[in-house]
C-alpha cells in the first residue's frame, strides 16, 4: 500500500510535484501516467526516500520509507536503468543488495532465473542492452519478495517478449495481493495491465480512477485519447492559473 | 491499513530477522568493492610502484658513504601513495557517478551506515594493499643492502615504527580519498581536490617557504639555523593531510621539517585522522540532510 498525501516537491522556484494525493492499493496494478516532466519520477523518488518532500507525505504500509524495518522486503524498487555500477556483474550487484538484508545466494540465482538473466549473470552491467538493464532492475525489485513494487518505466527498451513478460509478471504480482505502482509512457500497455490509473500533469493530479471509468468519463474511445484530452486540459488550466497571478 | 494486510506472504516474519543490520551493510559494501576491477588494478599498481621506486631509490643511494638501507624504505611511497588515494576516491564518488546510489539508498534508506561501512571496506582493502606495498618496499631495499653487505634489521631502532607508519599512511590516504569522493560525489573534482591537498599544495608551500623565494638573505643560507622557528607557511604545510600523514613514514628522531612545528609521526598521523573524520562527517551531513539525485 502506497499513500501519497498532499505531496509537494519544489527545487528552488520550480515546482515538480504540486499537492499530489493518491493511493496505490494491494492487489491492484496502479498505472502512473503523465507527460515528460510531469513529476512521475520525482514522486517515485520521494516515495522511496531518495528525495525529501517539501510538504505533504508519502508512506508505504503506513510508514515513511526510511522508517521501514526491512526496506527490501517491504518495497521492491526499480527506478532507472542507471542504478547499477557498470563495472559490477549482474550477480555481484544483486548479491550486494541481498547481503544488506541477509538474503542468501539461492534467492539471487532465483531472481536471475526469473528475469531470464541466468546466462548474463557474470557479465558486467555496463555491457548490458537497455532491455537487459531493465530485467536486472526488475530482478533487484523482486529480490526481497516485497509486498509493494514501484517500477518506473519497466517496459522501456524491452523486446515484445519482454513486454509480454512484464505484463504477465505485474498481473501475477497483483493477483498475489501485492501493491504494484507502474509508470509508463505506453498508453496501450497500461490499458492492458493496469487496473487503475493515476494521471498527473505538471505535478498535479488530473485523474485517479479505473481505466474504463476514465475512458467513459472523458467520452473518448481509448485510454490514449482520454490521456491526451486530460493533459491538454491541464496545460490550459495551468496557463489560466499563471495569467491569473496564482504565482 | 496495517502492513500485514498488504503482505501476501510471511514477509513480516522474515523482516524480523532480515533487516539491514550494520554487519550486513558492511558485508554488502565489501562485496561491492571487491566485485569491481578498479580496486584490484589500483592495488596492483600501488604495490609494484612502491617496490620499484624504493628499489631504484635504494640503488641510487647505495653509493653514499653513510648509506643506511632502512632510510630508503619509504622512498617509493612518494608515488605509491597516489594508489590508495585514487582507490578511495573511486569507491566514494563511483557510487554517485554511476547512479548505483539509487539501489544502495533504497536498500538502506538510513544512508549513514552505508557511508561508515564503505569507509571500513576501503580501510580493509587498503590495509591489504598497504601491507603488500610495504613488503614490496622491503624487498626493494634488499639488493642495495646486499651490494654493500649491510644488514636489514626491521626489528631494530626506528624500523618497526617506520613499517607500521607506512601501512597506516597508505590506509589513511585511502580513507582520505574515500571521504573526499563521498563528499564531492564526482570523480574528477574529488580526484583533483585530493591531488591538490596531498601533492600540489605541499610542493607549492615548500617553494613559498624557500628563503630565496621569500626574499631572504642568500648569505644566511650558508649556515641554516637548525632550530629555526616554525613559520606560518611551514605550519600550514605540516597541517595538510598528505604532509602530516607523511610524518608517519619518518622516524621520531628525525626532527621537524624546516619551518614546521615538530608533530612527530604520531602527531602527523593524528592530523591526517582529523582530516578524514571531518571530511567524512561533512559527507555524512550532506547525505543525511540532502536529496540524493
Amino acid at each position: 500500500m502506497i499513500e501519497v498525501e498532499a505531496l509537494s516537491k519544489r527545487y528552488g522556484s520550480t515546482t515538480a510535484v504540486d499537492g499530489l494525493t493518491f493511493t496505490a492499493r494491494p492487489g491492484t496494478v496502479t498505472g502512473f501516467l503523465g507527460p515528460n516532466g510531469a513529476g512521475k519520477s520525482t514522486t517515485m523518488r520521494v516515495v522511496v526516500g531518495l528525495e525529501r518532500a517539501t510538504s505533504g507525505r508519502a508512506t508505504v504500509d503506513g510508514r515513511r520509507f526510511a522508517d521501514l524495518p526491512a526496506p527490501l522486503h517491504a518495497v521492491g524498487v526499480m527506478l532507472d536503468a542507471r542504478s547499477v555500477h557498470p563495472g559490477r556483474t549482474a550477480y555481484a550487484h544483486l548479491l550486494a543488495m541481498a547481503r544488506t538484508h541477509g538474503i542468501g545466494k539461492a534467492r539471487v540465482r532465483e531472481v536471475l532465473a526469473q528475469t531470464g538473466l541466468e546466462s548474463a549473470a557474470r557479465r558486467r552491467a555496463g555491457t548490458f542492452s537497455l532491455g537487459m538493464g531493465q530485467r536486472l532492475g526488475i530482478a533487484g525489485a523482486l529480490l526481497g519478495d516485497p509486498a509493494t513494487l514501484i517500477l518506473d518505466e519497466p517496459v522501456n527498451g524491452l523486446d515484445p517478449d519482454g513486454v509480454l513478460w512484464v505484463r504477465r509478471l505485474v498481473r501475477e504480482l497483483a493477483a498475489e495481493g501485492r501493491t504494484v505502482l507502474l509508470s509508463s509512457h505506453l498508453m496501450h500497455e497500461l490499458a492492458l495491465c493496469a487496473d487503475r490509473v493515476v494521471i498527473i500533469g505538471r505535478g498535479r493530479l488530473l485523474a485517479d480512477a479505473p481505466v474504463q471509468e476514465i475512458v467513459d468519463r472523458t467520452g473518448s474511445g481509448s485510454l490514449e485519447e482520454a490521456y491526451l484530452q486530460l493533459t491538454t486540459d491541464a496545460v490550459e488550466y495551468r496557463t489560466d492559473a499563471a495569467s491569473g497571478g496564482a504565482r | 491499513m496495517t502492513a500485514t494486510t498488504a503482505t501476501p506472504r510471511a514477509v513480516e516474519g522474515l523482516s524480523a530477522t532480515r533487516r539491514p543490520a550494520f554487519a550486513r551493510v558492511l558485508a554488502s559494501e565489501w562485496t561491492k568493492l571487491v566485485s569491481l576491477r578498479s580496486p584490484w588494478w589500483t592495488a596492483a599498481v600501488t604495490v609494484v610502484v612502491g617496490g620499484v621506486i624504493t628499489f631504484l631509490s635504494a640503488q641510487a643511494s647505495s653509493g653514499d658513504p653513510g648509506f643506511e638501507p632502512v632510510d630508503s624504505l619509504s622512498s617509493g611511497l612518494m608515488l605509491a601513495q597516489l594508489g590508495p588515494l585514487v582507490l578511495g576516491v573511486l569507491v566514494g564518488a563511483g557510487e554517485f557517478r554511476t547512479g548505483a546510489f539509487r539501489s544502495t539508498y533504497t536498500t538502506v534508506p538510513r544512508r549513514w551506515p552505508v557511508l561508515v561501512a564503505q569507509s571500513l571496506a576501503v580501510a580493509g582493502f587498503a590495509l591489504g594493499t598497504a601491507v603488500l606495498t610495504t613488503v614490496a618496499s622491503v624487498v626493494g631495499i634488499l639488493p642495495a643492502a646486499a651490494s654493500r653487505d649491510l644488514p636489514v634489521d626491521l626489528t631494530a631502532g626506528d624500523a618497526p615504527a617506520l613499517v607500521l607508519g607506512m601501512v597506516l599512511f597508505l590506509v589513511g590516504l585511502a580513507l582520505l580519498g574515500h571521504a573526499l569522493g563521498a563528499l564531492l560525489r564526482r570523480t574528477v573534482p574529488a580526484l583533483v581536490t585530493a591531488l591538490i591537498l596531498v601533492m600540489i599544495l605541499p610542493i607549492a608551500l615548500l617553494m613559498a617557504s624557500d628563503p630565496l623565494v621569500a626574499g631572504g638573505d642568500p648569505a644566511s643560507l650558508a649556515a641554516p639555523d637548525p632550530a629555526a622557528a616554525p613559520t606560518v607557511v611551514g605550519t600550514l604545510n605540516v597541517l595538510l593531510p598528505g604532509t602530516a600523514g607523511g610524518l608517519l613514514t619518518t622516524s621520531a628522531s628525525s626532527g621537524p621539517m624546516d619551518g614546521s612545528p615538530d608533530l612527530g609521526p604520531v602527531g602527523g598521523g593524528l592530523v591526517l585522522a582529523a582530516w578524514i573524520v571531518v571530511l567524512l562527517a561533512a559527507a555524512a551531513v550532506r547525505l543525511r540532510t540532502r536529496d540524493v539525485r
